[in-house]
């Protein structure tokens, strides 16, 4: 806000009265401003603050404690931490979610890009065809995993009944530990609808002039797809990668779901005895957290694992946001 | 709006000070007998469902024609874990029955039951009428949190027609007769899967888990040093060892096919057992029950479970727990009072206790029941009332890890069956190792 | 953002006689390879409505089709379980959150997008944190707070959080809110509209298909919930979802895969209603989300 300086004295004298009102005005608009501000964002900021802020320290706290919301907590140093090595579910838990993120999620991924892919090239049909992929999206998530635990039932499954007319082998699928976690990604790669449609408007986005300049050059389907598409959505891979990542990292309802019910438990209650049916395969680290903090009330060390479950999480997603930057193309400032 | 956000502050405010104190834990002191009756409604939790909680619902009218200032609202297939959680969420039931005796170590060593000494004292109630191993598993280091309500004994269940048609007389006595005949008795469908099972050697399915069977070998959960003692307790390897010949001698792979179409029809009327597609299993009291209700037709006996080759001794023995009643901390006042006459009535009553082993088909936990001419055992249950007094029969260690300790079994037998267990000399130290380490540190260590 | 119409836009062709053929072959393979994935996407639909439709016998006998068809399964699951109670309490915990979500997070989406102040920047970026952390992080004093309340056992811990503004909820309508041109607002401003007038009588009605996509949203959410009812109603049957419901259905009422199927189909079925009825929305609504990365 400038003000001319070459007015008359007396005139000066008028302006910076003025100025003054001006500016009492417009600290009076300014504090209105941020009166305003704050009622907008109110309902935020107190969640922000009891149901985040507060339970992150007190995550913190709680886990240097013994506490079983009976008593009192009480301070036990790093005794939960070091437990962690000695815990018999703790790393196999780490590495159960670990393959979830790894395997699951790059597959899921890719799978997605293909099937929207597909639909991208589809000359009639296409909002059928996106219709009918996204909607195993909708299915609630228990609902879907009770269905694929009994379509890949060993015995009485249709699937291995299918199999069976073909003379194929019949796996164990959700019995087999080794086959446990791949019929969870094959739940998962079914439920792949959103991100395809993510990547489905991404592709059709992808400038026509891009293909036709490659076409010029001689570029293949294959090089066209290497040099043109993937560059220009990388941004909507990272984002398909980064999602699938957290939903990786909480990764429970499937995995608690179909280990109790093919396990023959009961999963409301978690009997410890079916627990990440079969051998242990299904015991994702959530899963285990749950299971420590909320059947055991282990709640000293259910925060322990929390508090790791967190910094996991920020390692993770800066490591994957640092790396975007070497093969993640932004055309312009996002937000 | 704004107060209710004013509300969770200060709340929060709170909580932070005190650090999410607990409430009122350690001894209890039971009022003085009330005089007035006023009308109070308690809720009552047990883990029956179908036609078992139409049973305690009798037991409970019952108890309302005597008390009839007391309602009992009784609610079912609330299991354990579901009581220990509503404990701590802060919505328990008055009074809660369990099926799992293990647990009571940890219910009384939290403080999550109360304890009911003071009121055993002030109502005097005469411990020595439950039988001695009943007094045992109620009890933690001197804490009585619960009483007794029936117990569940294991035994073997057998088709008698099925065993007939296989050249059979009577049930296995021991651990390779039961293999041999059970391996007789399965057959096959053309593609090589199980029809009819002799009987399932598999841990996990239905009752056959190593608690249930351990008495049948002798094998000791705890040494007497106190200790985990899987690995010095040479019984178990034993044990561990017939069962993985047992279950590669029919197949694994086979074994889980056929398990895993059962899913959980263990208490449903398409109990493998009761439609005639297993010969022998190994199974609780309250299964004749089940039967009776469901079908009849079915021609069967019960036996102890066959023991240990080497042990011939021990046969007649087997495994008893007992269902526990307890009062929850956070019932209070007079619901609390009339919690613990519930409570009282159904672990004392001799007319209650009777009811329900009739209807249940489970053991009575009192002497006065067991005795009582109104108990009507049929041949087939009778067999568990004599387990249940054969000296050695045993129950799981009461400790204040809960149910730890068989969790931890189970997690190495599911490897050690499937033939990813390793060295089992190894494999069960480790256990023990883990057992040890839970029961440290369940007494306020970590975690 | 991407439009419906711009998904059927066809890549232009430079014909040439040689490269027709080539692309013949080429539309049969991929639409081959589509038939296939639309066999696959949808067999499991398939499946679970034949079983639904089975006896118990033949659910276990591993035959693919039901005979006789046996429709009194969609009757039975009504009257051998508390199905209408579970729906009726999903339904209340689904539409309260929606409610919630709405009426807490568009002011705040406002505040981010339209509003100048100073740590606007840094409000988004917590805003983005809250959202890509996992619920576990601070699930353990969250239930000591509510348990502290005596909520737990009901749907209050489930529902009232959603009131006070929804991470991905915020994120989303301020992604859309950006898109609004400030001429619209500067012509509210000059004719003297206040901060709330103009998000109620200009952005709100411009917004809404993302309001409608985050409304969608946050119903489907709650609708599909598990960890939340398990953790906050697993002791409670009478307030249990559908979802914890389901998962303890077999051992609970001791039925088998026939009913468990059709309750599993009736679970879904409100969703899909829902979708084929709001696909333009439900679609947009996906797309905004991805469209920024």
């Amino acid at each position: 806000m400038t003000v001319a300086t070459t007015a008359p004295p007396d005139a000066a004298q008028q302006a910076a009265a003025q100025q003054a009102a001006r500016r009492r005005s417009a600290r009076r608009a300014a504090r209105r401003r941020r009166l305003t501000v704050l009622a907008f964002m109110s309902p935020w900021v107190v969640g922000f603050g009891v149901f985040f802020a507060y339970p992150l320290v007190t995550t913190a706290v709680l886990s240097f404690t013994h506490y079983d919301l009976l008593s009192s907590p009480k301070f036990i140093g790093l005794a939960n931490y070091r437990f962690m090595a000695r815990d018999p579910n703790f790393w196999p838990s780490v590495r159960n979610s670990a393959w979830m993120i790894l395997i699951a999620v790059p597959v899921t991924v890719a799978f997605a890009f293909c099937v929207a892919l597909t639909v991208s090239k589809a000359k009639r049909g296409a909002t059928a065809l996106r219709t009918v992929f996204y909607l195993p999206t909708l299915a609630p998530p228990v609902a879907a995993t009770l269905g694929f635990v009994f379509l890949l039932n060993p015995r009485t499954g249709p699937i291995n009944q299918v199999l069976a007319l073909l003379h194929l082998p019949q796996p164990l699928w959700f019995d087999d530990p080794h086959l446990a976690k791949p019929s969870l990604t094959l739940l998962g790669m079914w439920g792949v609808g959103a991100i395809m449609i993510i990547f489905l408007a991404a592709l059709l986005d992808v400038p026509v002039h891009l293909y036709e300049a490659a076409a010029l050059d001689g570029a293949n389907a294959w090089q066209r797809l290497v040099h043109v598409t993937l560059p220009t959505i990388s941004p909507v891979i990272l984002f398909a990668v980064i999602t699938g990542v957290i939903d990786g990292l909480q990764y429970f309802t499937q995995g608690y779901v179909a280990g109790t019910v093919a396990g023959g438990g009961d999963a409301g209650a978690g009997s410890g005895s079916s627990l990440g049916y079969p051998e242990g395969s299904t015991l994702f680290y959530p899963v285990w957290l749950y299971q420590q903090g909320f059947q055991y009330f282990h709640m000293g060390y259910a925060s322990a694992m929390a508090v790791v479950l967190f910094v996991i999480s920020l390692v993770v997603t800066a490591a994957l946001l640092r790396s975007a930057r070497h093969w993640v193309h932004t055309a312009s400032g996002s937000w | 709006m704004k107060s209710r956000h004013g509300m969770l502050a200060a709340t929060t405010a709170l909580l932070l000070l005190s650090a999410c104190g607990g409430g009122s834990g350690g001894s209890v002191s039971a009022p003085p007998s009330p005089k007035s009756h006023k009308p109070v409604t308690i809720t009552l939790w047990s883990g029956f469902t179908g036609r078992e909680l139409g049973i305690i619902g009798r037991a409970v009218q019952k108890f309302h024609a005597s008390h009839s200032w007391i309602t009992v609202k009784s609610v079912g297939g609330q299991d354990d874990d579901k009581i220990v959680k509503a404990i701590r969420g802060g919505n328990a039931p008055d009074a809660a029955l369990s099926f799992s005796a293990d647990r009571l170590g940890s219910y009384c060593s939290s403080g999550a039951w109360i304890d009911l000494g003071s009121y055993i004292k002030r109502d005097k109630v005469d411990v020595n009428s439950f039988p001695k191993p009943s007094q045992g598993y109620t009890s933690y280091q001197g804490t009585r949190c619960a009483l007794p309500a029936l117990a569940d004994v294991y035994g073997l269940y057998y088709n008698t027609d099925m065993l007939k048609a296989a050249g059979f007389s009577a049930p296995p006595k021991t651990a390779s007769e039961l293999m041999r005949m059970a391996i007789k008795m399965t057959t096959y469908n053309s593609d090589g899967s199980i029809k009819v099972a002799g009987f399932v050697p598999m841990f996990g399915f239905y009752e056959m888990v190593p608690a249930h069977i351990a008495p049948s070998w002798g094998a000791k959960w705890v040494g007497a040093d106190g200790k985990s003692s899987l690995a010095s307790d040479p019984h178990w390897a034993t044990m561990l060892k017939w069962q993985k010949k047992f279950v590669d001698a029919i197949g694994y792979d086979k074994l889980k096919r056929f398990t895993a179409s059962t899913g959980s029809s263990e208490f449903s009327a398409s109990n493998l057992f009761e439609t005639g597609k297993l010969a022998m299993n190994v199974d609780g009291e309250y299964r004749t029950a089940f039967i009776n209700s469901e079908h009849p037709e079915l021609h069967y006996g019960t036996a102890p479970f066959p023991v240990d080759d080497a042990q011939p001794g021990l046969y007649g023995a087997g495994y008893v727990t007992g269902n526990l009643i307890g009062i929850p901390k956070t019932s209070t006042g007079d619901k609390r009072e009339a919690a613990w006459e519930l409570v009282k009535f159904l672990a004392t009553d001799t007319g209650a206790q009777v009811l329900l082993s009739n209807g249940l088909r489970n053991v009575p936990t009192t002497v006065g029941a067991l005795n009582s001419s109104a108990l009507t055992p049929d041949p087939q249950f009778a067999k568990f009332l004599d387990i249940y007094q054969n000296p050695g029969t045993d129950s799981t260690p009461v400790t204040a890890s809960g149910s730890a300790d068989q969790d931890l079994l189970t997690a190495y037998v599911d490897k050690w069956q499937a033939g990813s267990g390793g060295d089992i000399h190894a494999g069960l130290k480790k256990v023990d190792g883990q057992i040890d380490d839970e029961l440290a540190q369940s007494d306020g260590g970590a975690p | 953002m991407v439009t419906v119409a711009s998904l059927t836009r066809r890549t232009p062709t430079r014909a040439a006689t040689r490269q027709r053929r080539a692309r013949f072959l080429a539309a049969v393979g991929q639409h081959s390879v589509a038939i296939v994935l639309v066999i696959i996407f949808l067999a499991p639909f398939g499946f679970i409505v034949m079983t639904a439709l089975m006896s118990d016998a033949q659910a276990l006998s591993g035959s693919l089709w039901p005979h006789p068809f046996r429709w009194a399964n969609f009757h039975d699951v009504f009257t051998s379980t508390r199905l209408m109670r579970y729906a009726g309490n999903t339904m209340i915990y689904a539409l309260l959150s929606t409610a919630g979500v709405l009426i807490s997070s568009i002011p705040v989406a406002y505040a981010l997008s339209r509003l100048r102040w100073r740590g606007r920047q840094l409000a988004l970026v917590v805003v983005l944190a809250a959202m890509m952390l996992p619920t576990q992080v601070t699930v353990v004093p969250q239930y000591v707070m509510f348990a502290k309340l005596h909520w737990v056992g009901h749907l209050a811990p489930l529902i009232v959080p959603n009131f006070f503004g929804d991470a991905f909820s915020i994120f989303l309508l301020r992604q859309f809110f950006l898109t609004i041109p400030q001429d619209y607002v500067d012509a509210a401003r000059v004719d003297g509209a206040g901060e709330w007038r103009i998000l109620l009588s200009v952005v709100v009605p411009l917004a809404r298909p993302a309001i409608s996509a985050v409304a969608l949203f946050s119903f489907l959410y709650a609708w599909n919930d598990f960890f939340g009812p398990l953790l906050y109603v697993g002791e409670n049957t009478s307030n249990w979802t559908l979802s914890v419901a389901l998962a303890n259905f077999r051992s609970l009422y001791h039925v088998q895969w026939n009913l468990t199927m059709a309750a599993t189909l009736l679970f879904m079925l409100p969703v899909l209603i829902l979708f084929l009825a709001a696909q333009k929305a439900f679609i947009e609504g996906v797309t905004l989300t991805g469209v920024k990365g």
